[in-house]
């Protein structure tokens, strides 16, 4: 068994360098994918366990992780959203809940009232984790990193009239979910 | 009353948290490379640099000798703890040279790679912990920094594949290996209180 570790572990880092391309890779996008990686998932960890999982297919198809760091970034992105997609059916919606309720905890802030900051908080997590994937993904970049439709769509690989569908249906549910706490709601997209 | 977008940005959690620590970045940058040097290596992609060539085979030989000096200790912790723990890497699916073993408590079957990778000699605590029921416990661990960098060292190439935890020569539980594991692991085997007071105090015997 070890002979055969060693015969095929010799051309491992001697290819096209393709270790070297996912490294460069990882150091170009892993803050950025992890930026948005935390904010569609409960914890820090879970977000650094999502990003690793992104570049884990990346290192698992390098072929086809287009050249040129926009369309680079692009792909990546929206591997992390397929594989956050995998994930977030497998958990129950209970499980979604809860998670996002012990998520919480961690966010008192130096408000003046940190426990009503704190419900709040936490009944927007439980939207924002009630939300598809993909829809997250859109509202976060969108209310959150301050991208522009037209930007958001060509991430994505969608036509920007699907981007202003997503983030009308997101703020549909997110507004249904935390009417108590919202005053205006004629925000247009 | 506010706004959709002020609420999430007040509930924003990159707001609320220190950025993130670089030695996090780089476990992870770690990972990956490695997950990539192992797939290229399935692939069996030809290649022609020769001193890249030597120094794999005198890292695989080093590694393989300092594994090859555990295989014997499960005898020697025989000795050391009344409850005898091993981790060891395992596989999926059976081929030459592994064994197979069940999960306890579950139909899963998992292939057992013969090198033991850390046992009772490199924990350096062991105290119970809640698991997620009241009612069942875990063992949470602390290796020494010896076994710490041996269990890094063995997961760093083995992400995505199972790790084996063994106590007393059964198979407790075989997690997948996310990230390489460094300095402690918590044992979930749906233990009683009692059960969990043994093992912590059996691997706990020098």
């Amino acid at each position: 068994m070890n002979g055969k570790y060693l015969t095929s572990a010799l051309p491992a880092v001697l290819a096209d360098n393709p270790v070297e391309r996912l490294a460069s890779l990882f150091d170009a996008h892993h803050d950025r994918l992890y930026r948005l990686a935390r904010r569609m998932v409960a914890s820090t960890d879970d977000a650094l366990d999502l990003v690793q999982e992104t570049f884990l297919k990346a290192a698992r198809f390098p072929k086809s992780i287009p050249v040129g760091a926009a369309d680079e970034e692009a792909w990546l992105v929206r591997v992390l959203i397929n594989v956050r997609r995998d994930q977030w059916r497998k958990t129950s919606a209970r499980n979604r809940h809860d998670k996002a309720r012990f998520r919480g905890s961690d966010l008192v802030s130096g408000d003046q009232d940190p426990e009503a900051a704190l419900i709040a908080k936490n009944a927007v997590w439980q939207a924002l984790d009630a939300l598809p994937p993909r829809r997250r993904a859109i509202v976060v970049m969108y209310e959150l990193e301050g991208l522009a439709i037209p930007a958001i769509a060509a991430l994505l690989g969608i036509s920007a009239i699907t981007v202003r569908w997503h983030l009308s249906m997101g703020r549909r549910d997110l507004v249904g979910a935390l009417k108590a706490y919202i005053g205006d709601t004629n925000e247009d997209y | 009353m506010k706004t959709i977008r002020e609420l999430l940005r007040e509930a924003d959690p990159l707001e609320h948290e220190p950025t993130l620590p670089s030695g996090d970045r780089d476990l992870r940058r770690q990972a990956v490379l490695a997950a990539a040097s192992g797939s290229r290596a399935c692939a069996g992609v030809q290649s022609s640099s020769r001193i890249a060539v030597f120094a794999i085979v005198a890292l695989t030989l080093i590694v393989i000798s300092s594994l090859g000096s555990r295989v014997w200790s499960p005898f020697v912790s025989d000795v050391q703890g009344a409850v005898r723990f091993e981790v060891r890497l395992a596989e999926d699916k059976p081929a030459r040279g592994l064994s197979a073993a069940k999960v306890s408590d579950s139909g899963r079957t998992v292939y057992l790679h013969s090198e033991v990778i850390v046992d009772n000699g490199d924990i350096a605590t062991a105290s119970i912990v809640q698991g997620d029921d009241p009612s069942q416990y875990a063992v949470d661990l602390k290796f020494s920094e010896s076994g710490g960098e041996k269990m890094r060292k063995a997961t760093a190439n083995h992400i995505g594949k199972p790790m084996a935890i063994l106590l007393d020569g059964r198979v407790v539980m075989a997690p997948l290996v996310r990230s390489p594991i460094g300095d402690s692991a918590i044992v979930t085997g749906h233990f009683t209180k009692a059960k969990a007071e043994r093992i912590v105090n059996g691997i706990g015997i020098q």
